[in-house]
């Protein structure tokens, strides 16, 4: 199991480095089928693994493995350690498992671009990353692998190094990103300080139990987590993000790495019990994060952007699982939501491969007719999105609702929100569904629109993307709360939850969600294709994405920018400039005068000479 | 008697090497100025002798007084008859004041350094063996504890004649050049 | 034999020695300062075999041959210098020469 383990964390690395070092010597196919088949053979070595775990008894299931000593400092030794229990092998299934499709969708959608291999040595990185970061055995290796997801996103966000739009795009991100890497470090610091260890289990049993430490630990984890998985109030990169290339933004912004957050917290659920309120805080965060995200993404007009906020929204939902301790519901959701949002994130992706890079929906309005592969598959990808049944998202989404209700007024308040959450969940996912794929084609899309060989792309896309809509229909089924449950089984050893609704809370909620879900689609269809009702206006505060922007910019960059201004005026043009002017001033002018002493008279020379000497011996008869 | 003969000779040398020296610096002549340093170069020979340094004596009359003076005198007879319209200073004119100021204070300062005696460091002289200053001895002395700066003597006065023969095989050169320009 | 104590020859060789340095300083023939420079080198060799006998030591006298060896080197290049300037008919003046001049 552990060889398993290590051959999946290894294997994306070498593809990495083989990319790297090669460079123009791996030919541009084989740079993809590369990447392709090393993520393969990661998932199939953490199937090999799941079935190896499968095979032993729950109480050891759980295998950690030291390589070596990768950091010594003083007493504390941080191991190279990588830890395959019930929770990272999840985690590693779907990195690996999602993650094999859609870099092998990326050999199709990148075909033609000036630096596939460049791109694919990124995506291989960023699988390590990712699967370090689940599989590390300790906070260290956790905090690592989090900071190269950070990293291989911005190289991705950036893939388009030509486009300025992009390169700030991923600035932004990393930016933000850094800032959550650092509250976790603090975190990390007062954890040693406190335990000293950051193996998870050494930091679980000696942690403090309660008090302003335990609340602070927490909420650094928090930080980093709001950060990882674009939550309010660290959420703003999210929507640039989508600057990156298409698979990227399945791969990373839908899919794995922003749904890290949530895997810290239920990874480090003991630390987060221990503060009931940081836990309530991301519950709440996650429940106002999905209401603005749904608000916001009625109104955006890029594909990708809507896509992106139902993504923020979505996680949100996982934020409020993983805020009350539904644990396993939120694992759920986050499994289900990487297969149907990787398939949103495709299709959309095929679309914009077959119409020359435009994301704009009014443009691509009606493409349906076009493209009936794709219009299918992403119609089951909206309903897997709203959550009707049988789809995928009925499943888990309406768990973590339920949940809600099982956890006093505060998860009622919540339970509110999510379920108004699912209502917007239907407008905007249908929304961007009917105008997309219904009606007449435009103009515009007639005219640029393009068949790959006959197909509606590359035979590498068609598979992946159907692959993920088969996963999207079936994936849910995999627990059905009242009736069975394997996952929370599975996960309950490391995960147990300390939320669980009763079967009344679960018919109760599915239907409210159900009934509110469809009835957004049914504004969606009154709106947007019987247009029986004129659409109204957007409201400029959605369209400005509730200003978060313009507040970062006022309360960072204006009033830095004011200060620093203040400061150049007040302090640095008087007394520093002042300083050095004066100071040059003054060499100039002892300069200038000190140069007459170098007339080139030789013989001046040795009258200075013969002087020194003089009053060299005068200050030896004085001192005598 | 041998005393008062001594004390003779010895302002008759140390008369002799201070007005051969006056008339180094003040003749505008350099050629009456070498020949007056032979003269102060051989009263300071007779002085060596009063000291017990035969063979210092010896070399300083006949290296530096013979060969080292010859070729100053080849020297300034090659370059020609230049005598100086102005031999004293022109330049600033605080040069002058400022050079008889130093040489002035030095002088001073050495005589106030002999009058304070220095720490009774100026006794009566030792008495010493028959062959103190003989070149046995000197030579002794520089082939067991002197060695290395004798050694080092030598590569300076190797370094000094290709230096010499550089200077000569320069200007010729840069001449022809100047020549051909 | 009983001759001059040792502060005749210190203040003999200070005169010599402040004499050379007059005119190194206040003469401009370079022939006469590379001479002046001849004194005060010889001021010098005076003290140190002065103080040789004074202490009863040949090393000041070693001191003194070392010093007239300088003096030779000093002499072969001030006098290839001289040379090299009189072929070029510079005229022979040390205030000439102020290409150092700040």
């Amino acid at each position: 199991m552990s060889t398993a383990a290590w051959i999946c964390l290894l294997l994306p690395l070498a593809s990495a480095v083989v990319l790297t070092v090669g460079g123009t010597a791996v030919p541009r196919r084989i740079a993809g089928y590369v990447s392709t088949l090393t993520t393969m053979g990661a998932f199939a070595a953490a199937v090999v693994a799941f079935f190896d775990m499968w095979s032993k008894a729950p109480v050891e299931r759980v295998a950690t493995t030291t390589s070596w000593t990768w950091l010594a400092a003083g007493q504390y030794h941080f191991g190279l350690t990588l830890l395959a229990d019930q929770v990272s092998i999840v985690m590693m299934l779907i990195v690996s498992g999602v993650g094999s499709l859609i870099v092998a969708y990326s050999v199709g959608y990148m075909d033609g671009e000036d630096e596939e291999r460049r791109f694919f040595a990124y995506m291989s990185l960023f699988v390590f990353s990712m699967l370090l970061l689940v599989e590390g055995g300790n906070l260290l290796l956790l905090l690592a692998g989090w900071g190269m997801v950070g990293l291989s996103s911005y190289l991705l966000i950036g893939y388009y190094q030509d486009r300025p739009s992009a390169i700030a795009a991923a600035k932004k991100a990393f930016v933000m990103n850094a800032f959550g890497d650092a509250t976790m470090a603090l975190a990390l610091f007062l954890l040693i300080q406190h335990t000293g260890a950051l193996d998870y289990v050494t930091v679980f049993r000696n942690a403090p139990h309660h008090g302003a430490i335990a609340n602070l630990i927490a909420l650094g984890l928090l930080g980093g987590a709001l950060a990882k998985s674009a939550q309010i109030p660290l959420h703003t990169w999210l929507p640039d993000a989508m600057e990156g290339p298409t698979p990227v933004s399945a791969l990373i912004h839908a899919a794995t790495m922003v749904t890290a957050g949530v895997y810290l917290i239920v990874r480090c659920h003991p630390l987060f019990e221990n503060a009931w309120a940081v836990q309530d805080l991301a519950a709440g965060l996650g429940a106002a994060t999905l209401l603005m995200a749904g608000l916001i993404a009625l109104v955006q007009t890029d594909i990708k952007r809507v896509i992106a906020y139902s993504t923020m929204s979505q996680i949100g939902y996982m934020f409020v699982g993983a805020g009350i301790g539904a644990y396993p519901n939120a694992l759920f959701h986050l499994m289900t939501h990487a297969f149907f949002k990787a398939l949103l994130f495709l299709a959309a992706g095929i679309l914009i491969h077959a119409l020359t890079g435009e994301q704009d929906i009014r443009k691509l309005a009606g493409v349906g007719k076009l493209m009936p592969f794709t219009k299918w598959v992403f119609l089951i990808g909206s309903l897997a999105l709203v959550g009707i049944f049988p789809f995928a998202g009925f499943f888990s989404k309406d768990s973590i609702i339920a949940a809600c209700l099982a956890h006093g007024t505060y998860g009622a308040i919540i339970w509110v929100a999510c379920v108004i959450g699912a209502f917007l969940t239907g407008v905007y996912a249908f929304r961007l569904y009917f105008i997309v794929f219904t009606g007449e084609p435009t103009a515009w899309a007639r005219e640029h629109f393009h068949k790959h060989h006959g197909k509606e792309g590359p035979i590498s896309m068609l598979w992946t993307v159907g692959t993920l809509a088969v996963l999207a229909v079936i994936g849910g089924w995999l627990q059905f709360a009242p009736i069975w449950h394997p996952l929370t089984t599975w996960l309950d050893p490391i995960a147990a939850p300390i939320t669980e609704p009763s079967n009344f809370q679960e018919w109760l909620s599915s239907a409210f969600a159900i009934v509110l879900g469809l009835a957004g689609i049914g504004v969606a269809y009154v709106l947007y294709v019987a247009r029986s009702v004129p659409v109204p206006q957007a409201v400029t505060l959605f369209e400005k994405k509730f200003y978060w922007d313009e507040l970062y910019d006022v309360v960072w960059y204006r009033s830095s920018d004011a200060l620093s201004r203040g400061l150049g005026t007040i302090i640095e043009l008087p007394l520093i400039g002042g300083a050095i002017t004066a100071v040059s001033g003054l060499t100039g002018a002892s300069s200038r005068e000190l140069s007459m002493a170098q007339n080139g008279l030789v013989r001046t020379y040795a009258l200075a000479l013969a002087g020194g000497v003089a009053v060299l011996a005068l200050i030896f008869l004085a001192a005598r | 008697m041998a005393n008062f003969l001594v004390w003779v000779v010895w302002f008759g040398a140390a008369f002799g090497c201070l007005v051969s020296a006056l008339a180094v610096v003040s003749f505008s002549n350099p050629f009456y100025s070498a020949l007056a340093l032979i003269g102060n170069l051989a009263s300071l020979a007779v002085l060596y002798l009063l000291l017990g340094g035969e063979f210092v004596a010896a070399g300083q009359v006949l290296v530096y007084g013979g060969a080292v003076m010859v070729m100053f005198l080849f020297v300034i007879a090659y370059l020609g008859d230049r005598t100086d319209e102005s031999p004293w200073s022109g330049g600033p004119t605080w040069q002058v004041l400022g050079a008889v100021l130093a040489g002035g204070a030095i002088l001073a300062e050495v005589i106030v350094v002999v009058g304070l005696k220095a720490g009774n460091l100026l006794e009566q002289p030792k008495h010493i063996s028959r062959s103190f200053g003989t070149p046995e001895a000197l030579g002794r002395l520089f082939l067991t504890d002197h060695l290395l700066a004798f050694e080092i003597t030598s590569i300076v006065l190797l370094v000094a004649a290709v230096g010499g023969v550089v200077l000569g095989a320069h200007a010729r050169a840069s001449l022809e050049s100047d020549a051909r320009a | 034999m009983h001759g001059p104590d040792i502060q005749w020859y210190v203040i003999l060789s200070a005169i010599l020695f402040t004499t050379g340095a007059l005119g190194v300083m206040l003469r401009r023939n370079p022939l006469i300062i590379l001479l002046s420079v001849e004194i005060m080198l010889n001021a010098a060799n005076l003290l140190l075999i002065a103080f040789s006998r004074l202490h009863g030591r040949e090393d000041g006298q070693i001191f003194a041959i070392s010093v007239m060896a300088v003096a030779a080197s000093e002499v072969v290049v001030g006098l290839g210098l001289i040379v090299a300037m009189g072929r070029r008919n510079v005229e022979l003046d040390v205030d000439k020469l102020r290409t150092l001049r700040g």
